[in-house]
């Protein structure tokens, strides 16, 4: 195989970026179920995700640093670099806000919601979806469905509507229950971001495959 | 942007083999043309083509045109066109003779004899080459007992000396040290300004650095022409893509 040791390296940053993904994944699901379950064991779980996508993502940073100082990437091979360096810090970044709503969950504690927990959930489900065909495109080296991202963005965006209406009349209603829709209204903004950050990933993985730039609003 | 010399059509070889097999492609003015390719694509032939130092090989023919101001340098006279079109070989090649005779050679040639005017191209083309300084003070001394890298400088300082339009470098930092070699690149950037460069090089980095445009040459094709920019960022064909990123073959 020639140039052994970019190739090594280069898969070494891929396989680092798609753990770093599952494991976003993983504080998405976890972030919400806990706060659905007011579980503050599973809260304080993903504050340990939290913290080893940190590392992961300074892992990543340090490989794509070296890589790019010791073995001259250019190409296709200098857009697979600079998209995993964007691409492992959305995914940190998704962690943190994942953090966010973790913290909700141990204010939350034993409180009763202001209803059941619906659509924040399906939110959650969503972009556990998208993160998946990111992920899917990451391992393959093949450009993702853009139409599929747009599509399950545009719903994390109507339920964020559907959910800040709703609340929004609960607080208009009961101005007491302000502080307890406020908290479920951050939790469903976070979600909303995270689902732009995650269609934004598919953008950068097909630049990094095609070298096309796609923008996704 | 004005085209320098326009190249086409362009077939060459030596007896029965091919080397360059029809090539176009425009070089344009002031700017710095990079030509990248694996061993025996064509880059130096194509090259040499350019100044018609192909054809002093014993076998060597060509084909198609090459436009130097859109005039066709193969119906005019080939010493006139070295003048306009200067080359600077892989290793540097000084006369065994003084800085100052190396420098002032080409002029010589041309019929200049006036010690003054002499002195002013001599002093002029150091400096264009970023040598004057290192070298003022000794320019009665022998050109071979010069750094590699001063040598190479020289070289390039001999060519300017003619006031050529368009110089032709084939590997000129190959056998330079990283720091020579960077006084080479800063001075292909800086000459720029006034000369039009075409540079055959096997360093990928170095074409990144300083070409403005690159060709990337294989087996006598040229593949992919472009933007240096958009060839080592995004190049459209997969051949061009597999040799610079090194997966070639």
């Amino acid at each position: 195989m020639a140039r052994k040791a970019l190739e090594e390296g280069l898969n070494e940053i891929r396989n680092n970026t798609i753990k770093l993904g599952e494991l976003t994944k993983e504080a998405i699901i976890k972030s919400v179920e806990s706060l659905k379950n007011r579980d503050i064991a599973m809260a304080e779980e993903v504050m340990g995700l939290e913290e080893k996508s940190d590392i992961i993502n300074l892992e990543i940073d340090e490989d794509t640093l070296r890589i790019t100082a010791l073995q001259q990437p250019v190409a296709k091979d200098l857009r697979f670099i600079s998209a995993m360096i964007k691409i492992s810090d959305n995914f940190e970044r998704i962690c943190d806000l994942a953090e966010k709503i973790a913290h909700i969950t141990i204010k939350y504690k034993e409180k009763k919601f202001l209803k059941p927990l619906i659509d924040i959930p399906r939110m959650a489900l969503v972009i556990t979806e998208m993160i998946d065909i990111d992920l899917e495109a990451i391992e393959n080296n093949t450009s993702p469905s853009v139409d599929k991202l747009i599509e399950k963005d545009d719903l994390i965006d109507n339920l964020y509507i559907q959910i800040y209406n709703e609340l929004i009349s609960f607080m208009i209603r009961d101005p007491k229950k302000i502080d307890d829709a406020t908290d479920l209204l951050f939790v469903a903004r976070h979600l909303e971001r995270i689902g732009d950050i995650a269609a934004k990933t598919g953008a950068q993985i097909v630049y990094m495959v095609e070298g096309k730039r796609v923008w996704i609003k | 942007m004005n085209n320098k010399m326009q190249i086409l059509n362009l077939t060459a070889g030596f007896g029965d083999t091919k080397v360059l097999k029809n090539v176009t492609m425009d070089i344009p003015e002031n700017k710095v043309v990079t030509i990248i390719g694996p061993s025996g694509c064509g880059k130096s032939t194509f090259v040499r083509c350019l100044d018609r130092l192909h054809e002093v090989i014993r076998g060597a023919w060509i084909k198609g045109k090459v436009l130097l101001d859109d005039s066709d340098i193969y119906m005019d006279d080939p010493i006139e066109l070295r003048r306009r079109v200067g080359m600077v070989f892989q290793m540097p090649n000084p006369f065994p003779k003084s800085i100052y005779d190396n420098v002032a050679f080409g002029p010589k040639l041309n019929g200049i004899r006036n010690k003054k005017s002499l002195d002013k191209i001599v002093e002029e083309s150091l400096k264009k080459a970023a040598l004057w300084n290192g070298v003022n003070d000794r320019l009665k001394k022998n050109a071979l007992s010069l750094s590699g890298g001063q040598q190479q400088r020289l070289c390039i300082a001999r060519a300017l000396a003619v006031e050529p339009e368009v110089i032709l470098m084939d590997e000129p930092t190959s056998s330079l040290d990283p720091v020579a070699s960077a006084k080479i690149e800063d001075l292909i950037l800086d000459l720029k300004k006034r000369y039009t460069v075409v540079i055959v090089t096997h360093n990928m980095q170095q074409a990144a650095r300083i070409g403005d445009f690159t060709a990337f040459f294989l087996l006598g094709k040229l593949i992919e022409y472009g933007e240096t920019a958009q060839i080592f960022e995004n190049p459209k064909d997969k051949k061009t893509e597999d040799y610079i990123t090194g997966r070639f073959g």
